[in-house]
């Protein structure tokens, strides 16, 4: 036998060993190859019932050529064999639905977006200040999943325990599979993951196929999507018994029937960027835009946004740790390895050790925030020098207000974003004035009282008013107003996006046509609040068209491009943007429609302050000029006295010597 | 002691007054970092503190060395010279961070000493208040 194949056969031993004892324990733990260097993943494929995946072969019984046709793999089974799949699933990506994980600092939310009926609505599971639950809207996961799964990477709520067969939307998981967590989205190291495939399955309600066509292995096997199928199923009904296969590229398998997987547990940034990326300038613009100063210096996203077994991602911020919880999942896994090593230590006393450590390695998160990491020297990082810059600005700034996303000017600029914009697949060009519009950067003060630079997003939704409670319009009921202007063909091609702003004509008709006996309909944007009285249409700011904003912290800009380096001018200036920008609310009406306030407003600041602080900076080389040349008086003053001083103690002492 | 002397003394402890409220005032509250308003006060008040202070090294180093005239008295002499070193350390320690020559510890550094010179310089102007009209010096003919 040759020794390729001598390994390869031990590689099955191994494997199969490793499956009988994940058989007999619960989750996976099995085996580890704990080196530095990456492991080999030339493995076997399981399907959603554990059974290796192994293609019919070449020529069948009759010896004609066959497909080689088989179930899709399941990463649940497959990279769950060795990686504890429930521990992953407690993951910062997968758990927002989790009501047991705290929501910590309010991040990018999902945005409903809808340019027909000009809907844009921001929706978190986390329960972030202003934004929707899907629930709020009566969107249900399963709705939540078809609009979202192209950026969503499965796992949570994508993956329940159960299908409840009595849910019409949720039963068509019965055929259409649950959506696993697809690891190599994330993990495969060779920029294969095949996005655009991956969104047609997902389109399609493949969500069981969805991973093995994105990886490559295969195509979907039916000429009927499960979607299609799952159409044709009421509740109460049996589901098809045999659901579509998968047909494999057969040379994907080695004689062994291992497929080889290139993946890396520290994921390329390219693969981030398919879900993180945010970009200022769209399309042939793309080129003026320079990446992370980190970035360029060799670093990659998970440097520092690193995670152990349980993937809960360090996202970064100052205070993160206080905002993340240990999860009972995480102290089991801990526990099992303390008994492991240890098998004389009791359960319980196991699990307060694992809980002692956990809470013990919360503290390295500190040290992966930019102050953390640039004080500690972690990476090499330099260290801060900040010549000339007061001691008062640490305190009053977080790090990204100077070093983070575009430098402002006079009104902040309009960004596009993968969650938002659905960028990393093909689409007609994306403008700046596709839907949603957000815009950055924003300076607000964060939870700890320092201005930090956001992002923000006007909502915009037509909506019921009914007893002082606003419930918003799905875009498909909002749709059914008669009055909402459509698209003729041509425009449509011309404007996919659909961004020519509504008129106050065509708002009120739409608003007539949606409302009825027991509500009245508005419509909320750009800030404000649209409703009919006594016929007439009224425009009004309100609380329930305020934006919502996050902050941001990434392009981080070179230390000779933040803010202050040319001096203190950047801000204290009587038109410095972070003070005096103006922020002009966006929405599907006209620019001059939408709310406008400048960023000391948006803090609650003291506009005469500003100005007045701003108009101080003139004097201060004055300033500088006078306690400089007052300083000089004095130092002469004192050097003076102090001469003559030690001129008369010398002449004392020489007379004193001199006496006979 | 001409009027000249008089009314640089004045303008000192008037700006001194101002500086003390705002800057040690902060300090003393528990609220610093100084902001807003009474961080315009304090640095308003700096240029006014510093000529006066330069006006009154001028005019009254000659008046408080040892053994010139016995008023004012050797108290209010030793806190003269005690004014004039602090506020010396306390305009350029409240200066030169304005200048790009000093890093975060610098800064630091320059802030504490320009907090703890700011205290003592307040005490040694509030005492030097009653010391002027304190006791004359014992020996005035002992001079350099």
């Amino acid at each position: 036998m040759l020794p390729a194949a001598k390994s390869s056969n031990l590689m099955c031993l191994l494997w199969l060993a490793a499956l009988l004892a994940g058989a007999a324990g619960a989750g996976a733990e099995a085996v580890k190859s704990g080196s530095r260097g990456p492991f080999l993943h030339n493995i076997p494929l399981l399907d959603t019932e554990g059974n290796v995946i192994s293609p019919p072969a070449l020529l069948g019984d009759d010896g004609r050529p066959q497909d080689a046709r088989a179930a899709p793999y399941s990463t649940e089974q497959t990279c769950g064999k060795c990686h504890d799949y429930g521990v992953i699933n407690e993951g910062w990506h997968f758990n927002a639905a989790d009501g047991n994980v705290k929501p910590g600092r309010p991040g990018e939310p999902w945005i409903l977006t809808d340019p027909a009926t000009h809907t844009q609505i921001p929706l978190s599971y986390r329960g972030w200040p202003g934004t929707f639950k899907p629930s709020d809207l009566g969107l249900g996961d399963f709705d939540f999943l078809t609009n979202f799964a192209r950026h969503f990477p499965g796992g949570g709520l994508g993956d329940p325990d159960t299908i409840d067969s009595t849910d019409p939307r949720m039963g068509r998981m019965q055929i259409t599979g649950t959506m696993e967590i697809d690891c190599l989205i994330c993990h495969q190291s060779a920029g294969a993951c095949n996005h655009e495939a991956r969104f047609t399955a997902l389109q399609g309600e493949n969500f069981r196929w969805a991973p093995t066509i994105a990886a490559g292995l295969g195509t979907f096997g039916s000429l009927r999507n499960a979607g299609n199928m799952a159409d044709q199923w009421h509740t109460g009904e049996p589901v098809p018994a045999a659901p579509p296969s998968i047909k494999y590229n057969r040379w994907k398998f080695d004689a062994d029937t291992n497929v080889m997987f290139q993946v890396t547990r520290r994921p390329p940034s390219a693969n981030c960027y398919y879900c993180h990326t945010s970009q200022i300038a769209p399309g042939d613009a793309r080129w003026q835009s320079d990446p992370d100063v980190h970035l360029r210096a060799g670093m990659i996203c998970v440097d520092c946004h690193r995670n152990g077994l349980d993937h809960m991602i360090v996202r970064g911020y100052e205070g993160e740790a206080r905002d993340r919880a240990i999860t009972d999942a995480a102290i089991d896994l801990r526990a099992k390895i303390i008994q492991r090593d240890d098998t004389a230590i009791s359960s319980d006393d196991a699990r307060q050790l694992a809980r002692r450590q956990l809470d013990a390695e919360l503290g390295m998160i500190d040290t992966l925030t930019c102050s953390g990491c640039h004080a500690g020297g972690r990476f090499g990082s330099p260290r801060p020098i900040h010549k000339g810059m007061p001691l008062v600005h640490f305190k009053k700034l977080t790090c990204t207000a100077c070093h983070s996303g575009p430098l402002p000017g006079p009104q902040p600029e309009m960004v596009q974003t993968s969650l938002a914009h659905a960028l990393g697949l093909l689409a007609p060009v994306r403008g700046k004035n596709t839907a949603p519009i957000i815009v950055e950067p924003v300076f607000l003060y964060d939870t700890d009282g320092r201005i930090a630079p956001y992002k923000m997003v006007w909502p915009s939704y037509w909506a019921r008013l009914k007893d002082g409670k606003l419930t918003p319009l799905l875009p498909a009921e909002a749709a059914k107003s008669v009055g909402l202007p459509k698209q003729n063909p041509e425009e449509a091609v011309r404007d996919p996006y659909n961004t020519k702003p509504l008129t106050d004509q065509q708002i009120q008709h739409a608003l007539e046509s949606l409302a009825d006996n027991s509500s009245a309909a508005v419509f909320l944007a750009a800030g404000k609040m649209y409703r009919l009285d006594k016929g007439k249409l009224l425009a009004e700011e309100s609380a329930a068209a305020a934006p919502y904003s996050w902050a941001l912290a990434h392009d981080v800009r070179p230390a000779r491009q933040a803010l202050g380096a040319r001096g203190c001018a950047d801000c204290h200036a009587s038109d410095s943007p972070a003070f005096l920008g103006t922020v002009l609310a966006r929405g599907p009406v006209e620019p001059s429609k939408g709310l406008s306030r400048e960023m000391w407003e948006l803090r609650g600041e003291d506009k005469t302050w500003i100005q007045a602080f701003a108009f101080a900076f003139k004097f201060r080389p004055w300033l500088k000029g006078i306690v400089f040349g007052a300083a000089f008086v004095v130092l002469a003053v004192l050097a003076h006295y102090a001469l003559r001083g030690v001129g008369a103690i010398t002449a004392a002492m020489s007379a004193k010597r001199s006496q006979p | 002691m001409n009027s000249a002397a008089k009314l640089s003394y004045i303008a000192m402890c008037l700006g001194a007054a101002v500086l003390a409220a705002t800057g040690v005032g902060v300090f003393a509250l528990g609220k610093p970092p100084m902001t807003h308003w009474v961080l315009m006060a304090h640095m308003a008040a700096a240029p006014v503190f510093a000529a006066a202070l330069a006006a009154v090294a001028a005019t009254w180093a000659g008046l408080c060395r040892k053994g010139s005239k016995p008023r004012p008295g050797a108290a209010a002499k030793v806190l003269l010279w005690i004014i004039l070193v602090c506020g010396l350390v306390v305009m350029l320690s409240g200066v030169l961070p304005m200048t790009p020559l000093f890093g975060t510890g610098g800064q630091r550094a320059l802030y504490l000493t320009h907090r703890c010179a700011g205290i003592v310089l307040a005490i040694a102007i509030l005492l030097h208040l009653p010391a002027l009209r304190g006791r004359p010096a014992r020996n005035p003919a002992a001079g350099l």
